[in-house]
């Protein structure tokens, strides 16, 4: 076995600067960075699994952040040490963002049993970075649970908070009238609790009246299985007690087996990307594959090939030249 | 009704065979206006003011009769100079100068709340105006000064009730009646919410001090204005004529209507309410600007209050040259600026007027330059006849038309406002501010793009040229004898009675009291600024904003643009051996809320492909460190426009250093003298950039930074 990777001892510690330089580590495009990234969470990884993952997730402005700031206090008085990953959303296109969640979340980037980290998504559309998982799997060796992940989207198809989290809150924001039709569908699905926020001032009815609908809504649809909170986050209203329900969300997971499950599939799905990734990886490091890919690019971008064709030619030329003749 | 021939179709054929067809007959101006390059007698179809005169409804020619022909404007400079001693001679000199009016420029920690010991603001106290703790600092400043001749106006708005009480209480002291007083405080926070951001208090307990204040001052303080609606701080932001105008009469409105919520007699309210404009190099522009304020006011007024005496129609206003048209480079022209914006006020017929020091861009005003600023002035009134004539643009076709027009489009961001619920709500949508920040960004892509021009900065740029003398602020000495003094206070009082007193204000706080009233009685005991704010915050909470800022304005204005691409180029280059995108924190250090630089920065940045984490304001250097580790960035950016980085600076550096961070650069923009850039970067600071210094300037320098990056086309 290798030797240890100089950052191991440092995050299992929890030290703060070590943690972070692993973040970046993980998150860097280099490819001899991901060789050594790949080193430390060998090490790292087996003594993870248990901390509670919440992904967190509405569009943006709903207040995610000002809510986790409330609701990681609470945590941290309840004596956890709170992780907080915000992948923010405004990165550009070329590269390029502007992150400003950590800045709503005043009280726990202050607090010594906190350690917040901003991340851009870089365009992945599902809303989370392309090393969240990894992340998650650094911030639990050093001690951190519960951890947050605040997203935008819960959308399926890129890696989405759903498949990093033990459970997703979806929040929302009420008074416009139509927010229940108008909720995605698919966001209803993921929800594991949906949190009503700003019910203070004078939207305060109106957003009352909208979790009022919806938990009958979905009572309907899914009988006692999803929540509805109703919470204040800047004026720390219906905090404790969408801690509790939060708490007991994942007792009832975890005791019908369903966190088990849950889990089970990340760690498929987890599997498959890294050997999509892998494949890639290979294919562009070998010189004469990636000469054989440029060729073929050629044909595929005019049409004249079929590219799940084209990607057999360049991984399997022995098997396709076969299915080629008969097409 | 336009004949064939008229003047138009005239001038352009002459145009036609002048240029041969190349000739745009539209421009923008530098606020943001859209011109034609002629006008004519056509343009002033469907104006509808032109036949009002002076001191009459609409009031567009002017809010008095006779104007200046009688009294000219008020000359009154905004000064503070760090202790209340040294403001006094100044005041005095002053005075003795021909000033008619004072203008009280308070420190950040007393904008904020804090008392000069209080440690969160060790670097701030005596930056950027007077530090003023309790009523003892207050008389010191108007040592000899008779409050019942002199009118005095107040820059405050976070801390309105506990400095206002200690000028209350000052005047009583000096045995002068509060129905002699005469003078303004500025009291107007939705500006606050919206740019400067020295605010203590959320919007809604805050609005309720502000109407508590117009409460108080309508009933016993006759002559005084108890609140200065201004436009000022929105155009140092960046925020365009339009904008400024329709903001800050939409400001106005919203004040207007808290008073009459209150029961008060809509006269008694209007009466009370003055503006504050500011007045940048749009000449004409800001002309116009002035007169369809009080054109729009007029008629807005009329609409929502139907008020009985006709004056209560009237907008008075207070105006000021503008800072951000000075420059650090080449600073005596900096004189020229301000001579040309004091005219534009004076031709838009303002009520007073400071005029800035031509050494601003660096520093706190020094005596000589104070000296140029007043006379600017004087000149203006006895050397130029121009007071002689009352509203002499009137009439101009260009002038007039752009009256219309700019009134026309501010309705529009006014009925926007209120189709939003109202100011305050629109604030908390982050309406007003979106657009002001995109308009800041906007301008500065078309500086740093050379689309205009900036004598001494992008373009006429003198080399090596001498540093002007420069007032230096000693804040260590400044804080020990605040301290002192602060100390004495408190010995010398009767604290059980100060105790009861604040807690009858925080209990005044909760329930429905004037809290003026009862600040008063607090700061008359000597109850500190730092006390009395403490208490009404226990009952309201401290408000923290957050700084947004919009991105995709410079990648769009430098689409195509060469140096742009070199630069993107460069970042490729870092961002592909550092394995990640350089990454930055752009951070406030201390009590200053100036972030129009910190978020044009910001968005330029990120537009080039900077990941940019934003701080929030009022950081400590330790929590900025500890952003910075965390957040594992190549550096720090502080943005500072207050004078306090040789305190901050140094310290963020430590801080990091003990975080095991040592390696994160530190760069510091904004208002930097050389003696402190070379202390900056004595200290290990690794770059220094002036105000306006252009993106991609500041860009090419963080990325040479990062030692051996590969040469361009070696990757
Ligand atoms: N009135 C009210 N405003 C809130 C509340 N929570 C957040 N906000 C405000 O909503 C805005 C967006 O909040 P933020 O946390 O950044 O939202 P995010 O984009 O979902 O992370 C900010 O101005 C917050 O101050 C709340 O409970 N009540
Ligand atoms: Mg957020």
């Amino acid at each position: 076995m290798s030797a240890r990777h100089p950052l191991v001892a440092g995050v299992r510690a929890g030290d703060r600067r070590a943690l972070s330089r692993a973040i970046t580590l993980v998150e860097s495009r280099r490819g001899d960075d991901s060789e050594q990234a790949a080193a430390l969470l060998a090490e790292l990884y087996p003594a993870t699994g248990r901390a509670l993952r919440v992904g967190v997730t509405g569009a943006p402005g709903v207040g995610k952040s000002t809510l986790l700031d409330a609701l990681g206090m609470q945590a941290v008085a309840a004596g956890g040490r709170v992780g907080v990953l915000s992948i923010d959303p405004s990165s550009q296109l070329r590269g390029g963002s502007l992150l400003g969640d950590r800045v709503r979340m005043a009280r726990l980037s202050s607090s010594d049993a906190a350690f917040i980290r901003a991340s851009p998504s870089g365009g992945a559309s599902g809303g989370l970075g392309p090393r969240t998982r990894e992340a998650l799997v650094l911030l639990e060796a050093a001690g951190f649970d519960p951890i947050f992940v605040e997203s935008v989207g819960v959308g399926q198809g890129e890696l989405a908070v759903t498949e990093v989290c033990d459970l997703v809150m979806v929040v929302q924001i009420g008074g416009a009238g139509d927010e229940v039709q108008g909720m995605k569908r698919g966001l209803l699905e993921h929800a594991d609790l949906v949190v009503f926020n700003k019910a203070d001032g004078p939207q305060a009815a109106a957003t009352e009246r909208a979790a009022r609908e919806l938990a009958s809504l979905l009572e309907w649809m899914r009988p006692g299985q999803s929540r509805v909170e109703l919470v204040s986050a800047l004026e720390g209203r219906g905090i404790d007690g969408l801690y509790r329900a939060l708490l007991e969300e994942r007792a009832r997971l975890t005791e019908s087996g369903e966190l088990r499950e849950r889990r089970r599939a990340q760690r498929r799905s987890w599997l498959s990307q890294a050997l999509e990734e892998l494949v890639i990886a290979r294919q562009s490091r070998d010189p004469e594959l990636d000469r054989a890919r440029r060729e073929l690019e050629r044909a595929v971008e005019e049409g004249e090939l079929a590219p799940p064709l084209a990607a057999r030619q360049l991984l399997e030329p022995d098997k396709a030249s076969s299915t080629s003749g008969g097409a | 009704m336009t004949q064939p021939d008229d003047a138009e179709t005239r001038w352009r054929a002459l145009v036609q065979s002048e240029t041969r067809g190349r000739f745009a007959d539209t421009a923008r101006t530098p606020a943001g206006l859209e011109v034609k390059a002629l006008y004519t007698a056509q343009d002033l179809e469907g104006v509808a003011h032109l036949d009002s005169v002076p001191g009459e409804a609409p009031f567009v020619r002017g809010v008095r009769a006779t104007m200046y022909a009688t009294r000219p404007w008020t000359l009154r400079q905004y000064a503070g100079f760090s202790t209340p001693e040294e403001t006094n001679a100044f005041f005095r000199r002053a005075l003795k100068a021909g000033q008619r009016g004072l203008s009280v420029a308070f420190d950040l920690p007393t904008h904020r709340g804090y008392d000069s010991d209080d440690p969160r603001v060790k670097g701030d106290v005596g930056k950027a105006g007077v530090a003023v703790s309790s009523v003892e600092d207050m008389k010191l400043v108007f040592d000899g000064i008779p409050l019942a001749e002199v009118s005095v106006s107040m820059t405050m708005n976070g801390a309105v009730l506990p400095v206002l009480a200690a000028f209350i209480v000052t005047a009583e002291e000096q045995g002068v009646g509060l129905e002699q007083l005469s003078g303004t405080i500025q009291n107007d926070i939705l500006k606050e919410f919206m740019v400067r951001n020295t605010f203590i208090y959320p919007p809604e307990p805050s609005m309720r001090i502000v109407a508590d204040v117009m409460e108080l001052v309508s009933q016993k303080l006759p002559r005084y204005n108890s609140i200065s609606i201004s436009g000022y701080h929105m155009q140092e932001a960046g925020a365009s004529a339009e904008l400024e105008l329709g903001y800050t009469l939409a400001d106005g409105l919203a004040y207007a209507s808290a008073g009459v919520a209150r029961g008060l007699d809509p006269d008694a309210v209007l009466g009370t309410l003055s503006f504050f404009f500011g007045v940048g190099l749009d000449f004409f522009g800001e002309i116009a600007k002035l007169r369809a304020a009080r054109l729009l006011w007029a008629e807005l007024v009329k609409e929502r209050f139907a008020p009985k005496n006709p004056r209560s129609l009237s907008l008075r206003t207070h105006c000021q040259t503008s800072g951000v048209s000075l420059t650090a480079q080449d600073p005596l022209n900096n004189v020229v600026r301000t001579t040309l914006e004091a005219l534009s006020a004076v031709l838009g017929g303002t009520q007073s007027l400071h005029t800035n020091a031509y050494d601003e861009a660096l520093a706190l005003p020094g005596e000589r330059s104070a000296r140029v600023a007043r006379n600017t002035q004087l000149i203006l009134q006895h050397e130029t006849g121009i007071p002689k004539v009352v509203d002499p643009l009137a009439g101009s076709y260009y002038v007039e038309r752009l009256t219309h027009d700019l009134a026309a489009s501010a309705r529009q961001l006014v009925l926007e406002v209120e189709a939003h619920g109202g100011m305050t709500r629109a604030i908390e949508q982050r309406i007003p501010q979106r657009r002001i920040a995109q308009a800041a960004a906007e301008r500065q892509a078309r500086i740093d793009r050379s689309e205009e021009l900036v004598i001494g900065v992008n373009a006429f740029r003198v080399p090596d040229e001498p540093e002007p003398e420069l007032l230096v602020v000693d804040t260590a000495r400044v804080l020990e004898a605040q301290s002192a003094r602060l100390a004495r206070v408190r010995k010398n009082r009767d604290e059980n009675r100060v105790q009861a007193l604040l807690a009858a204000l925080e209990a005044g706080a909760r329930g429905s009291e004037n809290l003026l009233t009862l600040s008063i009685e607090a700061m008359r005991a000597r109850a500190t600024v730092g006390e009395v704010s403490l208490a009404l915050e226990r009952a309201f909470g401290r408000h923290n904003e957050v700084s947004m800022a919009t991105t995709g304005v410079f990648s769009k204005a430098y689409a195509g643009d060469a140096e742009w691409s070199a630069v993107v180029e460069l970042l490729r280059r870092v961002s592909e051996r550092e394995g990640r995108q350089p990454r930055i924190l752009i951070a406030k250090l201390g009590q200053d809320g100036h972030d129009r630089g910190a978020k044009v920065v910001a968005a330029g940045l990120s537009d080039l492909g900077f990941d940019v984490e934003l701080g929030p304001l009022f950081q400590s250097p330790e929590q900025a460190a500890r952003h910075a580790l965390e957040s594992d960035v190549h550096f720090v950016g502080v943005s500072t426009q207050a004078g306090a980085h040789l305190v901050l600076v140094p310290e963020l550096l430590d801080e990091l250093r003990k975080l095991g961070a040592g390696g994160v650069r530190v760069v510091v923009g904004g208002i930097i003298s050389a003696p402190d850039r070379a202390a900056l970067e004595a200290r290990g600071v690794s770059a220094v950039f002036g105000p306006g210094a252009p993106i991609l300037e500041i860009a090419r320098q963080l990325l040479e930074l990062f030692e051996g990056v590969p040469e361009a086309g070696s990757a």
